[in-house]
């Protein structure tokens, strides 16, 4: 069996509907694109501006005259409180950027705090070297000292044997003598 | 068997549906969890947690403001801020808020200068991370574009969708377009008197400039009101659609001068509070992407980017969707997670 279709009116009308709203819409488009709509739609923006302006004046006087705030008045003290607002962004802004610099100066300062430690620690072990050198050098001292000790004891024994030997030579010469003279 | 034309029941329920889809509440916005990190004046700062957080680059939306943001998290399925979140990114989204009398004098320049690059400055302190990726869409691309030619922050990638760059390539009928640009239809006045433009004045802009008489989506829900789902959509496109913010009258009067009639931007003769804004300072990885569909922002007026741009890595996709629906149908979250991931390593 055939696929029936059930009359739907509002699509016919919908159709129709649609076509009409274009043709109409284009028509409009068409009268209306010529020098003299745009003058007719010149002069009436300029008349309802005109009007506008006279009602606002007058509503403007007898506002004044009873002692009533103006939209003008309430724009005004809107304009300030967007003006407060600003500041306050601004300020904002501000403490931010201080916000920032006082990061970027902790930053700074931990990394000199870093260095700081790092010198240290490079300081004491320096110190604990120096220590080490300084016993050494103690040592090397002590060892000098005796050095020196054992020096001075191998002078005087020096000495002695050079006394000795003037001593050897002067018998040697006494005995030489005497046997000269038994002679 | 005796068949009735017409189902009674089905139709009263027809109407129904359709009387309070249109007067009904609105349905829920923001669904995925989300933070302010900042405010500034009307506008707000959200940071949107990732899911499980993949990438380091996080995410910096800018919205148009003519609109509401919320079409960038429409609803939970189709959701650009949910299927990036799910990608694994940090997003930002800065949130115009609604402007107020009192900010009938904040410009273009304002805008960036003040609102983009402090917010981009404020989401790379809060996320910790040393680039991000800047998503404009729609007139939030042109923002996007601008504040990128100017920025001092890193910026790794820069993706612009449905964004109006040159404004010599106009949507508008050639009349009207040409009595803007040689001051025959001078909106000075009108923007002196208003200081900021209602929403429903650019409401009447966007109707204008698009289709004047908009039955369509009232049509096609009265056909289609039978089915839920449908009507939970168009209740949400519907509110979001209605949802035009006043737009600074100091905003108005620089996009209709400096970049509608004079072009500046293209020409390099913008500036923003004294500085060039050259987009070939632009080197961050650059994607474009246009709809095909787009009866608002024809491809003519973004392709023109690729050329002026010094980025060595760009890329430009033409895709078959809507003005809308590119972020809708979820067809951009498709292009970000190929592009954007291979982008943000």
């Amino acid at each position: 069996m055939a696929d029936q279709h059930t009359f739907d009116p509002y699509k016919t009308w919908q159709t129709y509907m649609l076509q009409w709203e274009k043709q109409t819409n284009e028509m409009i488009q068409s009268w209306t694109n010529n020098r003299e709509a745009v003058k007719i739609a010149s002069i009436s923006s300029d008349i309802q501006a005109r009007f506008l302006e006279m009602l606002q004046k007058n509503q403007q006087e007898a506002a004044n005259l009873l002692n009533l705030p103006t939209k003008k008045d309430i724009t005004n003290s809107a304009k300030l409180t967007i003006q407060t607002e600003e500041k306050l962004d601004a300020l904002e802004e501000l403490i931010w950027n201080l916000q920032d610099s006082i990061e970027a100066s902790k930053n700074e300062n931990s990394s000199i705090a870093k260095i700081t430690s790092e010198m240290l620690k490079q300081m004491k072990q320096l110190k604990t070297e120096q220590k080490k050198e300084s016993e050494t050098v103690r040592e090397i001292f002590s060892g000098l000292q005796e050095i020196k000790r054992e020096l001075a004891v191998m002078n005087s024994l020096n000495e002695e044997i050079v006394s000795l030997k003037l001593l050897m030579a002067e018998s040697t010469q006494k005995h030489e003598r005497e046997l000269v003279l038994t002679k | 068997m005796a068949s009735t034309i017409i189902d009674i029941e089905k139709e009263v329920e027809r109407w129904r549906e359709f009387v309070n889809s249109v007067n009904g509440p609105e349905p829920s916005t923001n669904h995925i969890p989300r933070k302010a990190i900042w405010k500034k004046n009307k506008a707000t700062l959200w940071h949107y947690a990732a899911v499980e957080k993949k990438y380091d680059i996080p995410v910096f939306m800018i919205y148009s403001l003519f609109n509401k943001p919320t079409i960038l998290d429409f609803a939970p399925g189709s959701s650009v801020i949910e299927g990036l979140v799910n990608m694994g990114y940090d997003v930002y989204l800065l949130d115009w808020g609604i402007a107020g009398d009192e900010d009938k004098d904040i410009n273009i320049e304002d805008y960036i200068a003040v609102y983009i690059k402090k917010a981009v400055q404020r989401a790379l302190r809060h996320s910790g991370a040393e680039e991000v990726s800047v998503i404009g869409y729609c007139l939030g691309g042109t923002f996007a574009a601008m504040y990128a030619a100017i920025a001092e922050e890193p910026i790794r990638n820069l993706i612009v969708a449905t964004v109006p760059i040159d404004f010599s390539v106009a949507a508008l009928p050639d009349q009207w377009e040409e009595g803007l640009k040689d001051g025959e239809f001078n909106l000075d006045r009108i923007i002196d008197v208003f200081g900021v433009i209602p929403p429903s004045y650019v409401e009447a802009m966007f109707r204008s400039v698009t289709s004047p008489i908009y039955n369509s989506p009232y049509v096609t829900l009265l056909t289609r009101a039978n089915d839920k789902r449908f009507v939970e959509k168009w209740r949400r496109m519907n509110t979001w659609t209605k949802g035009h913010v006043p737009l600074t009258g100091g905003a108005f009067r620089q996009l209709t001068i400096d970049l509608f009639k004079e072009n500046k931007l293209v020409k390099g003769e913008f500036t923003i509070h004294g500085q060039k804004v050259d987009l070939a300072n632009i080197k961050a990885n650059l994607l474009v992407v246009s709809s095909k569909n787009d009866n608002l922002i024809p491809e003519g007026q973004s392709k023109p980017l690729m050329d002026l741009v010094s980025s060595k890595d760009k890329t430009y996709l033409s895709v078959d969707a809507g003005h809308v629906s590119l972020a809708m149908t979820g067809k951009l979250n498709g292009i970000l997670e190929k592009w954007l991931g291979s982008h943000s390593k």
